[in-house]
């Protein structure tokens, strides 16, 4: 095998530089084509990532845990007991990595000049920061410093539509544990920046503070944590029913199910976009390997004549296609590393202004170059266009000597 | 003597739509070893055909080949391609060479088929080319030989693979009167010297009249097939 190696890679090599103008028409086509896909690959992926991360890290966590009928009715009628026993083991364990507790509950918030609806979550500030980007995103004012502040953080557009600002008062109505109306003025200490929606839903106490507020013990609605890396989301949620049967333990997908389709859908858009592109790419592969095959048919008669078997020569025009398609393929992922590489701080969709924000994404796109995805799709490109191109090289070896020579 | 080449009752029909053209009628033929023999005949006689039937390039209708005793009528085209490779050698009228290979790559390249060392191969590759005078050009490609030096390579190639015979098809057609009486006398001294079996199909009188076995073929048929005295060979 070795010694036709030996005899085939330099003749096919040699032959492909025969007419350099159309080797390199091909290779850019291949190269184009591919890059085309790894570089939508990489820009859809980071589009993902940043839909996911903007959900998740806002609030929603990779996964929440909440009293069965919280999520259809999120009053504190619905509230559940602090976690203990199995439950509390596994998000104690190193299958978790940060969790937070909180008391999530509907309300109403009055200024002196308006009344809006909004959500108040009382939350441990420290343990909200391991999983949530919003105790950083304070613009005004500051967040909340433990557990028992008795502050209220507002978000931008809420405090603007109800025209108040840090350092004043507004009143909170909500349900208490016996289904009565409690009422409460919060110092505004802080506000934050976040999507629109967010700014406008979100209102932010100690968690303690909201306990008493509502006046229901050291219950809580809501737990809300995030997994390692490595961790498989799925079965630590397996294990958290198997630990605790009462509860609703749900996982981003299906608590965030616009974020989870944008990533499925780009999944299978990238796909579909490599098959749009390999279609191209093999029609004009296919069609050059068989305009070389019929300019070369003399030649592949002589071959055969000398005594070179035909699937030695089927082998030989292989080799040439693999050869052109692997500098065409090796030419792409370059390109494409390069595309990457020229956005080292990301790229700013904020020329989209809310177009990019209604579709879950963030400000900043950061394209990153996943090894494993490039090597799956140029694999996938170069042995689908090898194999394209053994139609032109069975014609090359199925020529018949006298008839491709002309005469003797 | 041996015979390297028996063709008995050889028949080659093509069809032509619906018209059966017959090219070969019944051809016996034998080739014996160190035959140094021309084929000859008018266009259309069916010379090119018998040659192409003796090379294992085609199959005759009827009848048997056999070379060194080996039945081609039996083999399929992998093992007629080895037969080839193993047992003949070819020299063609033109287009000859493999352009991307240069002038020892391509002598060297039947041997590289049959796994000759690389080595051995390329020392037996350069002596054949010095022994058809092409010393210092053993790197330049064929783009860059003329027709003649081109048809030497193809002479070199031919001898290096040892086979039991060279069949040439008009090796002098596009040369010039010099080059084409080097050729015949280069492949004269291989045939005197070493003893290679030629068998050329030509119709130039130059390369008849070197030949010590005329062969013409009319209608199809062996017309005549006389032996010449080595003498008489000019």
């Amino acid at each position: 095998m070795m010694d036709r190696l030996r005899l085939l890679l330099p003749l096919a090599w040699r032959n492909l530089w025969r007419n350099p103008r159309r080797t390199i028409i091909t290779v850019l086509v291949v190269s184009v084509g591919l890059w085309s896909i790894l570089t939508f690959s990489v820009l859809l992926k980071a589009w993902s990532v940043s839909s996911r991360d903007t959900t998740l890290k806002l609030m929603t966590g990779e996964g929440q845990i909440h009293a069965t009928g919280y999520l259809d009715d999120p009053t504190v009628a619905h509230r559940m007991t602090q976690p203990a026993g199995k439950l509390e083991n596994i998000l104690s364990s190193s299958a978790v990595a940060a969790y937070t507790k909180r008391l999530r509950i509907a309300a109403i918030v009055q200024s002196e000049y308006k009344t809006l609806p909004m959500t108040l979550v009382g939350t441990d500030p420290a343990r909200e920061r391991r999983l949530s980007v919003l105790p950083d995103r304070v613009r005004e004012g500051r967040y909340l410093d433990g557990p028992a502040d008795t502050g209220i953080v507002l978000g931008r557009n809420l405090a603007r539509r109800l025209k108040t600002r840090v350092g004043k008062r507004v009143v909170v109505m909500a349900q208490d544990e016996k289904g009565k109306l409690a009422e409460r003025a919060f110092k505004v200490i802080g506000l934050y920046a976040a999507p629109q929606q967010t700014e406008d839903q979100f209102a932010f106490t100690g968690l303690k503070t909201a306990q008493a507020f509502t006046g229901i013990g050291t219950d809580i609605t809501e737990i809300a944590f995030v997994t390692p890396d490595s961790q498989d989301i799925a079965d630590v949620i397996a294990r958290m029913k198997a630990s605790s049967p009462g509860r609703d333990i749900q996982s981003w997908k299906t608590l965030a199910p616009l974020s989870y389709a944008v990533s499925t859908f780009f999944n299978e858009f990238i796909l579909m976009w490599l098959w749009i592109m390999f279609a191209l790419m093999a029609i004009g592969i296919v069609n050059t390997q068989l305009m070389a095959v019929f300019e070369r048919i003399r030649e592949f008669g002589l071959l055969q004549a000398l005594g070179m078997r035909p699937r030695l020569v089927l082998m030989e025009v292989t080799l040439e296609s693999a050869m052109l398609i692997g500098v065409g393929v090796g030419l792409g992922i370059a390109m494409s590393v390069l595309s990457v590489q020229a956005f080292p701080n990301g790229i700013d969709l904020g020329f989209l202004g809310r177009g990019a924000e209604l579709v879950g994404a963030g400000h900043i796109l950061y394209p990153k170059v996943d090894a494993g995805d490039f090597a799956l799709y140029s694999l996938i490109v170069w042995t689908l266009g090898v194999v394209a191109t053994l139609w032109p090289a069975r014609r090359a070896s199925r020529v018949s000597p006298v008839e491709a020579m002309g005469r003797f | 003597m041996t015979a390297i080449v028996e063709c008995k009752g050889i028949t080659k029909h093509y069809r032509q739509g619906s018209i059966d053209v017959p090219a070969l009628r019944g051809v016996d033929l034998a080739i014996e070893k160190g035959d140094f023999a021309s084929l000859a005949g008018p266009s259309g006689s069916g010379k090119t055909t018998l040659l192409n039937i003796v090379g294992g390039l085609d199959r005759p209708t009827e009848g048997t080949i056999s070379i060194d005793g080996q039945d081609l009528t039996a083999l399929d085209n992998e093992e007629l391609a080895d037969l080839r490779l193993r047992k003949i050698g070819f020299v063609f009228q033109a287009y000859n060479l493999i352009p991307v290979l240069s002038a020892v790559e391509n002598v060297e390249f039947t041997q590289q088929l049959m796994n000759v060392p690389a080595k051995e191969r390329r020392e037996r590759a350069k002596e054949m080319l010095h022994q058809v005078g092409l010393d210092g050009m053993e790197n330049r490609r064929p783009s860059r030989l003329s027709g003649g030096q081109q048809q030497r390579v193809a002479v070199a190639r031919a001898l290096a693979s040892r086979p039991s015979i060279v069949l040439a098809d008009e090796p002098t057609a596009n040369l010039d009167t010099k080059t084409a009486e080097d050729l015949i006398t280069l492949m004269s001294d291989l045939n005197e010297r070493y003893g290679v079996t030629f068998l050329m199909a030509t119709h130039d009188d130059r390369v008849i009249s070197r030949t010590r076995r005329h062969i013409v073929i009319a209608d199809g048929r062996v017309a005549s097939d006389e032996l010449r005295p080595a003498e008489m060979a000019v």
